[in-house]
């Protein structure tokens, strides 16, 4: 398992990427209950996309084996993994390290 | 002087994200569009938006040519046939361009996953890797006559992100084969060049020199305790850095140094040491001494003329870096490596010098300002400054615009700030085309006296409606100015205007934060004046001109003016 703190810093760093595709008024907070997928969320569907596929990237990196985040049925869940950042910590957090 | 920057992009796959880069984070505050992908040749056909946009045109090879898409799937490909495609592809990119600002076309490239034949891939004939070359090269040469198209040198791109730079899984999902570390690449030299083409390069690097030009404190070791060169891996660091920044002088970079040293062991050094690859004479100017360095960087720049938007400073320490990054707004200062193994790499990596010119006089500008200041130390030595300007021998050369001067005529445009009465920011087009009115006029100036030829350094812009000729244009190289070269336009301005049946020259200064050298010179120069900022002349005096310069008239101002 993940160390939480490892988790939030990967999703932080794939938060910088995609800022940069953003509007400054628009640009997502790094605070657990910032929204990532969901009507109030700053992403439209390529910036969800161009996270998720960032943060595959970057925890791929940082455990040394490929990893799979881009689900579209758990992308659409109205309580999925992806509904903030603090939910996806924990859920990065769960996934097993080897 | 900002600009609302418009850009537009056209792609055969999904560029959003590209165009998110460049408007929200390396063009902030452009408008930028982008057209339905896929539809690249019709985008073309049906033009520009406006001539003050910037079009970016990437397209992937198979898509431009099926040619190229036969060969991908190791079918036979006539590598003619393929370059046949590029070139209708490069006719309708020129057409467009015709109708934008610039274009910017970055070059084709593959994955770095395709591995094509294999160790046949570069083969005449056969490789895949050879055909896309071709294809390269092909569209360069085929673009070369449009000036203002650009193309971008994508494979750097990829060089930068390595193989994280495609995202196969992107493609399925978005219709973009590039990852967001790739195109923020794309978006930051696409931001370069829009700069460079704003006049906006750096042309100036600040350097310390203990531990960035030499390995060492010269005040502690003297120059012969120094690493530099000879069997040290640092010190043939340094030496390299040394020779990358040279190479940059032959690009029109100028170097200047701001070190704290005593100045005559740092000047000992820089002579004496026999590995230094950088001499007195590459340095446009220094400041040696104990003094603060914003402060001596703000002396610097007043004294070489160039403000500090046009400069880089580096310097191995934190400190000081920040201390002159918070007190002379507009210069950058790069992060620097402590390592002097990454010295070369840092300096290569900076973007700040791009520029759509590479003239002549940028070839020569060092020697020029070696000129400069032996020009400066005569009058250091002289009584009088009519005595000295006499003594110059200065020779003023006027011609009309050209294809031949009109790269370095633009560049002049967009890079002059002090003796710039409108600071009218053209491109190469832009300017030509306003040359080319029946009632316009545009006279270029060369200068060169005893000490060198300084180029072409001056341009006058001028208007006819009738009686009256405006003075639209008047800017003057700050290498030039005070050499009584400013009052000899205004002489070839008034000739002009008469020549052309004017008989009043009106002039209006606009003010920009640069240009009040521009407005003291016009109250002093003899036109009278009609207001704070409008100037005027009765052509049927004519304005005298200094007449110690010799007038060399290839353009006619004077042989058909100046009765």
């Amino acid at each position: 398992m993940m160390d939480p703190e490892h988790a939030a810093r990967l999703i932080h760093a794939a938060i910088d990427v995609v800022n940069q595709q953003l509007p400054a008024a628009r640009r997502l907070n790094k605070s657990p209950d910032t929204v990532i997928v969901g009507p109030s969320g700053s992403l439209d569907s390529l910036g969800i996309v161009n996270f998720v596929i960032t943060l595959e990237e970057k925890t791929s990196e940082a455990i040394g084996r490929p990893v799979q985040l881009l689900d579209e049925t758990a992308l659409i869940e109205a309580n999925g993994p992806f509904r903030t950042i603090g939910t996806l910590t924990t859920y990065l957090a769960g996934m097993p390290l080897s | 002087m900002s600009h609302q920057e418009r850009l537009h992009f056209i792609a055969d796959f999904n560029v959003e994200t590209l165009a998110r880069y460049v408007a929200h984070t390396a063009v902030p505050g452009a408008e930028v569009t982008s057209a339905p992908f896929g539809q690249v040749m019709q985008t073309l056909a049906s033009g520009s938006p406006g001539d003050d946009w910037t079009t970016v045109v990437w397209t992937q090879p198979e898509s431009v040519a099926a040619t190229f898409a036969r060969a991908v799937r190791f079918e036979d490909a006539d590598g003619d046939a393929a370059v046949d495609e590029v070139k209708r592809f490069a006719e309708a990119v020129g057409r467009y361009a015709a109708g934008a600002r610039a274009v910017f076309v970055p070059t084709w490239t593959l994955p770095p996953w395709h591995r094509g034949y294999g160790m046949l891939d570069f083969k005449p004939g056969t490789g895949i890797a050879h055909l896309l070359a071709r294809m390269n090269l092909a569209l360069a040469d085929a673009l070369a006559s449009h000036a203002n198209v650009f193309l971008l040198n994508a494979a750097r791109w990829i060089d930068a992100v390595g193989s994280r730079g495609w995202s196969e899984k992107l493609w399925y999902a978005t219709k973009s084969p590039f990852s967001p570390a790739l195109l923020e690449q794309a978006a930051w030299d696409i931001a370069a060049a829009i700069a460079g083409l704003r006049g906006r390069s750096r042309r100036l690097i600040i350097l310390d020199l203990d531990d960035l030009l030499w390995g060492g404190i010269v005040g502690e070791v003297g120059w012969q305790g120094l690493n530099l060169g000879g069997h040290d891996h640092a010190g043939e660091a340094y030496a390299d850095f040394q020779r990358a920044l040279k190479a940059l002088t032959r690009r029109g970079i100028q170097l200047a140094i701001v070190s704290k040293n005593e100045e005559a062991t740092a000047l000992d050094a820089i002579d004496r040491h026999p590995e230094m690859q950088l001499r007195r004479a590459d340095f446009a100017g220094w400041r040696i001494n104990w003094n603060d360095k914003a402060q001596n960087v703000a002396e610097l720049l007043a004294e070489i003329g160039l403000g500090a938007e046009s400069a880089v400073f580096i310097d191995d320490s934190a400190i000081e870096r920040a201390r002159v990054e918070g007190a002379v707004p507009g210069i950058l200062v790069p992060e620097w490596p402590a390592d002097p193994t990454r010295f070369r790499e840092t300096l290569a990596s900076l973007r700040c010098f791009d520029s759509p010119f590479l003239t002549t006089e940028d070839r020569a500008r060092t020697a020029m300002y070696a000129a400069d200041r032996e020009r400066r130390a005569t009058f250091a030595a002289g009584s009088d400054l009519q005595s000295w300007l006499a003594s110059l021998d200065v020779t003023i050369t006027v011609e009309p615009l050209t294809d031949a001067n009109l790269d370095r005529a633009a560049q002049l445009f967009n890079k002059t700030n002090q003796m710039n009465m409108a600071t009218r920011r053209l491109s190469q087009s832009e300017l030509m085309a306003w040359a080319s009115a029946p009632n316009h006029a545009v006279l270029t100036i060369r200068v060169a006296d005893r000490f060198g030829d300084s180029g072409l350094t001056g341009i006058i812009g001028l208007a006819f409606d009738g009686a009256r000729a405006q003075l639209v244009d008047f800017l003057l190289s700050c290498r030039v100015m005070g050499r009584s070269v400013e009052d000899t336009m205004l002489h070839l301005a008034v000739a002009q205007s008469r020549a052309r049946g004017a008989t009043e020259l009106v002039a209006e200064f606009k003010p920009t934060a640069r240009n009040s050298p521009c407005l003291d010179f016009l109250r002093r120069s003899g036109l009278r004046a009609a207001g704070d900022t409008l100037f005027t002349w009765d052509t049927a005096q004519p304005f005298e001109r200094p007449r110690w310069i010799t007038l060399r008239d290839h353009a006619g101002a004077v042989t058909a003016g100046d009765r």
